[in-house]
Formats: structure tokens, C-alpha cells, sequence
């Protein structure tokens, strides 16, 4: 459906050309700037570190091709993402890529690590745990000294130190970058974007994958776009969008919310608000600002791949439902991601205790036609739609 | 392909035996030589099972007899789950209930239907861990229940089943899960499930990786500063520990408890090399089977007594030419987590087809295998040691150099992968496994799907086919060899 191709904000086509082709994105910048490119996995890694090393952090992303030879070296029970990294890297797709550096703990990610660096044995494949349990007593000093360790290995790869001011700098770059993109988040909650749910998607994506200085750039463009544009879009369910962490929604998917008369306000995916979330302090030394920025933006947007005693994800949604003043929540759970899949019923008691109307669709890598779940979301946001009109009457 | 095929009949089941009592209930382990019905058993060959292994059935009753009399004995239950720290918890005179051996007991029986049931119903999806889905079950039915207390909460949901009556509700977890991520978040979701109001304390494992070039087993600087990371974890935990029950922690007992682990390990590491013997005195299944005293039965005199015993029956065994299957013409290693409620089904089936499963990852790089690291004075460091590579927790090329050192010291012809569906802990390395050990060693592999606890996954005759044609596949290279 949807074609960023348009004259009303220019930087989408951009975003979308990158969103859609992302190694693509990183041989050009590679070729044209000589920079080191560093793959990250998903979700925790700070693209800072890299950035103030003189490389160009870009988080590997899900591939839109069919997972094929990839199947010799993973399990076809895992998540899209981690076999689509594995299929990728069998494919030697990942050859502009000087290191990869990983730091999250999902079982399917660690497996996907120890296979990923068995397959590309010329690039530098690192990882460095970082704590995934976030209020013990130790967990900021563990996180600090995980940091403090990916930096001497980032130094290692580079093959000098990283200067503390150039860390300084990367922090405001990519601060101002996460908060570009919340100047759209906002506008959106108010009614006052006019982007679709898949525009945002290339937005976040493309973020993830660009320079951030080049990201900025567009960005300050689409800003003013979108603040002098035509006003709020009025009408459809305010649904909000939560789940969908390492790998982005497919954008079929996201169209399909909007035909059916659903207007995405808001949302707490990894291609979206949770990517976006937390600026890295200013203020504080290096890595205590990183330890301080992955403990605070679990308590801003929780996250089930990590155990946090101060967090619940349950009330973080209601509260961004109300926020939003969404009228229902679709849940995107991609197919066998276990965190997911663990936090979900306290989820969904906790709505069905408020009476908040969601629904559950698991998604896939191989989504074969999206029809089936059209009924659905039809179904839903019309129970949603009169639920809404039940209580404006009441 | 017909000359390997043996008979095949529906897998027995192990909970058959032993309903009705606390005592038989407990005696339904999954035994290694039971009859497939419909045949006469003289038409099949089967396991030779260790005599000795029956002794195992009662530390284990012994074990649970301990729990469920918990609360009626003033005792504090623990639910945690991954890496052996029960030790920890029997110095503090609290008893534990160990998550993955109550979810397999409770498959032996085949009474995991109704906790898997429950947990389905609260949401949690069937590709979750097996283990956690029947354990979180369990809590899901003790909640709906609204019982604080032990006893009869789970008496209906689970049926008549003795055991199920008798688990005690948690009065404190603690999370100590190498490697799987799944651990940490099962034990957060049993801690939230009961209301946040059940203490937890979280370990933090770190995955031996190795960025670093002097990274090798048991050393390099990651491994030791994982090692010191660990051990501080578990000297905050006897702290904590102190708080729970608010006295000072009993160091010497703990230290007379890991005397007895460190023993009965080595007993049991010595009794496994003695099967390098052609035939091989005892099997993977038999070392499954005494999976529990180095894993969650109390440490003390019962289990130095058991690995004597077992090390004894092997070694008369090897003295006397006597294998674990009538006709041993291949030696396997099983790689992957064990199908508990198949034990014997497997076993059965292996010695149909004149192949011994010699050795596994499951069993023989886990569960104080590591043991001359304890200083029974000082024992924290070498019990972190032991849990940093138990064996899901190293990264691929040192557990690879793992299994070929195995695969050389027990002269193994091929390997089975069992790929248990919901353990992804287990099924991760498996294809750079089966690379490693063909491109290496040039042995033949297996690779088929089960599961820890859920039938669901088990497809029997897939299992067959791709057996036999390992089988085939060994037969052929010793043609070529010959």
C-alpha cells in the first residue's frame, strides 16, 4: 500500500531505500567514507561505543528473503530473526561487516552468536553478556564493567583508544537523534502526523542502520515537515502496537491495521518507541552514562528479555495505553520468541482485568498471506470500535 | 535398510508402575528395561541395566519424602531450577524443589498432562520450555486455588497422583540458570505468579564465550574473572540466605556436604572412564538414570555409598566382558538433553539396533565432572567452576573440543543429536556439533527431534529412519576402512 516516495516529506524515501536495503546502505557508506562497519545484534548494544570509534554501528536486521541454506545450520523452531541472521550469514551476505559484536542473552541469540561465528571466520565476532537480571545490587557495576570491556574490545578492532570527548560527542549525536524521533512519536499521540505506521517503521529502521549524522540531518527535515504539515488524522480505532522486539513487524502487517480502520498512536516495539526510549546521560563518566542509560530505559519501556523487579511491562502498557489515549492494543508476538512468550499472559490478565481490548497475533518470517489475519483485526478493532462508542455514550 | 530395523511398538510407559502409593509413585524413574507390550520380551533384545541403579530409587524417594514433609516439619522450601546448588540450601537446613527433576517426575508418571494444561490456559505457548510449562503450571493451579499453604492445592488438577499432592509451595526462590535465558525468566514469572510476595534471588551465570586469544576450558582471563564474578553471587546468596532464616550460615556443614559431592563425583567420573571398555559396562542411559544423586538428592553418605556401588558393578562388569546391551557393534554419543519419559523405550531401542550409547554431553560434562577444582574448605569457587561449564554454558569450540576429546577417549562410531524442541539450550550448537565431530573425527551422525517432557515432539519413526541410516552409514566406511 504505502509508497514513501512522496513529495510531502522527502526524507522518507530515504529512510525507506535504506530501511529496505540495509547492508546495501553500509557497503555504500563503507566505500565512500573507508569507515570500519560494526554489526550489532539487537536489543541492548550501544551503537555509541562503535560511533565514537570511528566506525559505523549498523544493527543487523531481519531479511526480507526466503530462509534457505540457513537451515543447515539452525533449527527450524526458532524465531525469524535469529534463523534469518544465521541464513544471511551462510549466504556470506554479511562480508561489508568488520565485526559483529553482540551483547544480548536470549538463548536464540546466543545460539545464533556461537553460529554466526563459526560461519564468517574473518570477521571479528565478539560478545559481551550484558547482566540481564537489573535490580541486584551488582547489576549497574556488572553492566559498567561489561561496557568497559566492549570498549577495550572496540579499541582492540579499531586499533586505538577511544578518546572520552569523541564518546561524549557520539552520546549528544545519537541523544538528539532518539530525541528527533520522539519530536514524531508525540506529534503522533496528539493526532499530529500525518505518517503511517510503516513510514515510522522506515524511520526507526533506517536509524538503526545509517549514519547518525546523516540520520540527523533528514531528520531535523522531517521534523519541520511534519510540524508544519496539514494536521491531525482524525477518525479509525487508536490502536497501540506492543511487542515484535529484535526483528521489525512486517509492513504488510502495519498496512493491514490501518485498511482496516485502525490508526496506529503508538507503540512500544524495538522499530519503534523502545529503540528510541532512553538518552545516554550527559552528565555522567562514559560508561557509568551507558550502565545508567541500560537500567533506566528498562524501567521506561520494560523488557521481557530481562528480570527487573522495579519494572512490570502489564502497567507500563496501560499507562502508554492511556497516554495515547489508545482504544485497543495489538499484541505482535514474532513465532517462537520465547521472552515474549513468557511475559504475555501477565499481560493479557492484566487487560482483561481493566477490560482493555487486545489481541494477539503471532507472527512469522514466512507469512504466507496476511488475509486470515485481516478478518481478525477486522473483527477486533470493530469490538474496540463499539466498546469505544459504549462507553462515550455511558 | 531392513537388515538394522528391529521391533517397534508404542513407547511404554514408565508411569505405569507404582500408582497408588507414595513410595511406588516415587519408584516410576523411567526404568531402563521395560517390556514393550504386545511382544514377547525373548523376541527383543534390551538393555542390560546396572543393578545398582535401582538404589538410585531410593535416594530419590528419599529426596522427595524430605520435601513434602517439609511444612509439617517447620522447613522453609526453596523452588529453584539450572545448576546444582542444592548444596547451598542443605547447609541452611531449608529444603529444595528442584524445577526440571519435579517437571520429569512428573512426566515419568505421565502426570504432566494437567500442569501443561494449566499453563496453556494462562497463555504460556507450547514452544516455551517443557520444564518450565509443567512447573509454572503447577504454581498456575496452586494459585487458582488460592491456598498459602502446602498440600492438597494441587491434589485435583493433577489427579490422584501421590506426588503432585505433596509438593510444598515456595517460600523463596533462587535463579541460578547457566547459558538459557529461559531460566532466569521462568523463575521471574513463578516470583510475579505468586504475587511478588515469595523473596527471590537472582545468579547471574555468565556464558563462557572467549574473545580473548588465551580463551581455553577451564582458563583464560574471561573464565577467571567470569569465575571470581560467580563466586562473589553465591557468597551474597549465603547472605541472603542468612536473612531468610536469620541465622548465621553453617559453613561447616556446607563444607562436609561438598566433601561428599566432590567424592561421589569423582566415583562417578572413574566408573564412566571404566566404560572406554569394549563392551561398554555401562550406557548414557544408565548415567541418566543417576542423573539425581549429583543433582539434586542431599549430599552425604547415601550418595558416596551409591557411586561406590555403581563403580563396583562396572567394574565386575568389565572384569567379567559383560556390556550394557547383548551385542555391542557401535558405540554413540548422545548429544542433547535426555527424553525422561523414554529412557527406557530408547535404551531398548538402541540395544535393538547392537548400539551403546557410550557417552553424552548431557552426562559427561556436567554435574561435579570438574570435581578435583573443590576445596571442600573453600568450596564456593570450585562450585562456581563446575556450574561455569556445566553443558549448555561453553561456547561452541570449546564444548566442540569437549565432545571430540570424549568421542576419542570412549571410541565412538557416530552421534545421535537429539534436538529437544523446547530446549534450545541444548539444540543450539548441534549443527556446528555435528559438523565438528564429521569434518574431525569423520563419525556419522543422527539428528532427530524429542523433547525433556512433552510427548508432543517425539516422533518414533522418524527416529528410526534416521538411526538406521547412521547405522548404514558406519557399516559403510568400516566396508571402505576394511
Amino acid at each position: 500500500m504505502s509508497n514513501d516516495m512522496d513529495d510531502t516529506h522527502p526524507s522518507l524515501t530515504a529512510f525507506e531505500q535504506v530501511a529496505s536495503d540495509p547492508l546495501g546502505y553500509a557497503q555504500r557508506h563503507k566505500e565512500a567514507t573507508g569507515r570500519l562497519v560494526i554489526g550489532s545484534f539487537p536489543m541492548h548494544f550501544p551503537g555509541e561505543l562503535a560511533h565514537a570509534a570511528g566506525t559505523l554501528p549498523t544493527i543487523i536486521q531481519e531479511s526480507e528473503d526466503p530462509i534457505t541454506a540457513g537451515h543447515g545450520m539452525v533449527h527450524p523452531f526458532y524465531c525469524g530473526y535469529t534463523r534469518s541472521v544465521v541464513d544471511q550469514a551462510v549466504k556470506e551476505e554479511f562480508g561489508v561487516l568488520d565485526a559483529i559484536m553482540f551483547g544480548d542473552h536470549c538463548v536464540q541469540v546466543l545460539g545464533a552468536a556461537d553460529t554466526v561465528r563459526s560461519l564468517l571466520p574473518k570477521a571479528k565476532v565478539h560478545f559481551y553478556q550484558l547482566i540481564s537480571s537489573m535490580s541486584d545490587p551488582w547489576s549497574f557495576e556488572r553492566a559498567r564493567e561489561t561496557f568497559v570491556q566492549a570498549r577495550e574490545g572496540m579499541e582492540e578492532l579499531v586499533g586505538r583508544s577511544i578518546d572520552d570527548a569523541d564518546l561524549a560527542a557520539s552520546v549528544r549525536t545519537f541523544n538528539h537523534n532518539r530525541q528527533l524521533i520522539r519530536r514524531i512519536y508525540e506529534l503522533r499521540r496528539e493526532g499530529l502526523c500525518d505518517l503511517t505506521a510503516r513510514q515510522l517503521q522506515h524511520v526507526v529502521k533506517s536509524s538503526m542502520v545509517m549514519d547518525k549524522d546523516e540520520h540527523n540531518a533528514l531528520m531535523e527535515t522531517l521534523v519541520a515537515d511534519v510540524e508544519a504539515g496539514e494536521g491531525p488524522r482524525t477518525g479509525g480505532v487508536r490502536v497501540y502496537l506492543s511487542g515484535h522486539f529484535c526483528q521489525a513487524p512486517k509492513p504488510e502487517l502495519l498496512d493491514l491495521i490501518e485498511e482496516c480502520g485502525g490508526v496506529v498512536v503508538d507503540d512500544d516495539l524495538y522499530h519503534g518507541q523502545r529503540y528510541i526510549s532512553t538518552d545516554v546521560s550527559e552528565e555522567l563518566e562514559g560508561m557509568d552514562g551507558l550502565a545508567h542509560w541500560y537500567q533506566e530505559r528498562n524501567l521506561r519501556v520494560p523488557c521481557p528479555t530481562r528480570v527487573d523487579q522495579n519494572a512490570d511491562w502489564e502497567e507500563h502498557l496501560l499507562g502508554q495505553m492511556e497516554r495515547a489515549r489508545a482504544d485497543a492494543m495489538i499484541v505482535l508476538m514474532a513465532k517462537f520468541c520465547e521472552p515474549h512468550m513468557y511475559y504475555y499472559p501477565e499481560i493479557k490478565e492484566a487487560f482483561e482485568r481493566r477490560g482493555v481490548p487486545h489481541l494477539l497475533l503471532e507472527t512469522e518470517h514466512e507469512m504466507g498471506t496476511f488475509e486470515p489475519m485481516r478478518t481478525r483485526v477486522e473483527t477486533f478493532l470493530e469490538i474496540a470500535r463499539r466498546q469505544r462508542a459504549g462507553k462515550a455514550v455511558a | 535398510m531392513s537388515t538394522l530395523r528391529v521391533d517397534h511398538t508404542t513407547p511404554s510407559g514408565a508411569g505405569a508402575a507404582g500408582a497408588g502409593t507414595l513410595a511406588g509413585a516415587l519408584s516410576a524413574t523411567p526404568g531402563l528395561a521395560e517390556a514393550v507390550p504386545g511382544l514377547p520380551t525373548s523376541e527383543l533384545k534390551k538393555a542390560n541395566r546396572l543393578q545398582t541403579s535401582a538404589l538410585n530409587n531410593k535416594l530419590v524417594n528419599d529426596y522427595w519424602t524430605d520435601v513434602f514433609n517439609a511444612k509439617e516439619e517447620g522447613k522453609l522450601v526453596c523452588w529453584y531450577e539450572g545448576v546444582a546448588i542444592n548444596p547451598i540450601m542443605q547447609a541452611a537446613d531449608i529444603r529444595w524443589v528442584h524445577g526440571e527433576a519435579w517437571s520429569a517426575l512428573l512426566a515419568a508418571r505421565k502426570n504432566e498432562g494437567p500442569a501443561q494444561d494449566a499453563s496453556e490456559e494462562r497463555g504460556y505457548g507450547a514452544e516455551l520450555c517443557s520444564y518450565a510449562r509443567t512447573h509454572i503450571g503447577c504454581g498456575v493451579l496452586s494459585q487458582k486455588r488460592g491456598k498459602e499453604a502446602s498440600g492438597a492445592s494441587f491434589a485435583d488438577a493433577l489427579g490422584a497422583g501421590t506426588l503432585a499432592e505433596n509438593v510444598p509451595e515456595p517460600d523463596l526462590f533462587i535463579s541460578a540458570y547457566p547459558y538459557c535465558s529461559t531460566g532466569q525468566q521462568w523463575d521471574e514469572m513463578l516470583y510475579r505468579l505468586f504475587g511478588k510476595k515469595v523473596p527471590i534471588f537472582n545468579i547471574s551465570i555468565p556464558w563462557v564465550w572467549g574473545n580473548k586469544p588465551d580463551a581455553r576450558f577451564l582458563g583464560g582471563e574471561e573464565f577467571e574473572e567470569a569465575v571470581t564474578f560467580l563466586t562473589k553471587q553465591l557468597e551474597a546468596c549465603v547472605a541472603w540466605l542468612e536473612e531468610i532464616t536469620g541465622k548465621p550460615y553453617p559453613w561447616d556443614r556446607l563444607y562436609e556436604i561438598m566433601g561428599y559431592t566432590k567424592e561421589a563425583g569423582q566415583l562417578r567420573m572413574e566408573a564412566m572412564k571404566l566404560c572406554s571398555a569394549r563392551p561398554s559396562p555401562a550406557s548414557f542411559f544408565d548415567w541418566t538414570t543417576s542423573i539425581a544423586p549429583v543433582n539434586f538428592v542431599p549430599g552425604g553418605p547415601p550418595i558416596v555409598d551409591y557411586f561406590t556401588q555403581v563403580k563396583a558393578e562396572i567394574q565386575q562388569r568389565v572384569t567379567d566382558g559383560v556390556g550394557s546391551i547383548p551385542n555391542e557393534r557401535y558405540r554413540l554419543f548422545w548429544d542433547g538433553i535426555m527424553n525422561w519419559n523414554k529412557i527406557g523405550w530408547l535404551a531398548n531401542k538402541f540395544a535393538g539396533y547392537d548400539a551403546t550409547i557410550v557417552a553424552g554431553r548431557y552426562t559427561h560434562m556436567g554435574f561435579w565432572h570438574i570435581h578435583d577444582v573443590i576445596d571442600v574448605q573453600d568450596p564456593l569457587r570450585g562450585m562456581a567452576i563446575n556450574y561455569l561449564v556445566c553443558p549448555i554454558n561453553l561456547s561452541g569450540p570449546l564444548m566442540i573440543d569437549e565432545i571430540c576429546k570424549l568421542s576419542e577417549e570412549y571410541e565412538i562410531d557416530g552421534v545421535v543429536l537429539h534436538a529437544a524442541r523446547t530446549c534450545r539450550a541444548f539444540s543450539n550448537p548441534q549443527f556446528m556439533i555435528g559438523n565438528a565431530v564429521s569434518k574431525r573425527l569423520g563419525l556419522a551422525t543422527a539428528s532427530f527431534e524429542g523433547d525433556m517432557v512433552d510427548d508432543a515432539f517425539y516422533k518414533d519413526e522418524l527416529v528410526n529412519s534416521r538411526v538406521e541410516a547412521m547405522l548404514e552409514g558406519i557399516d559403510a566406511r568400516r566396508l571402505v576402512r576394511a
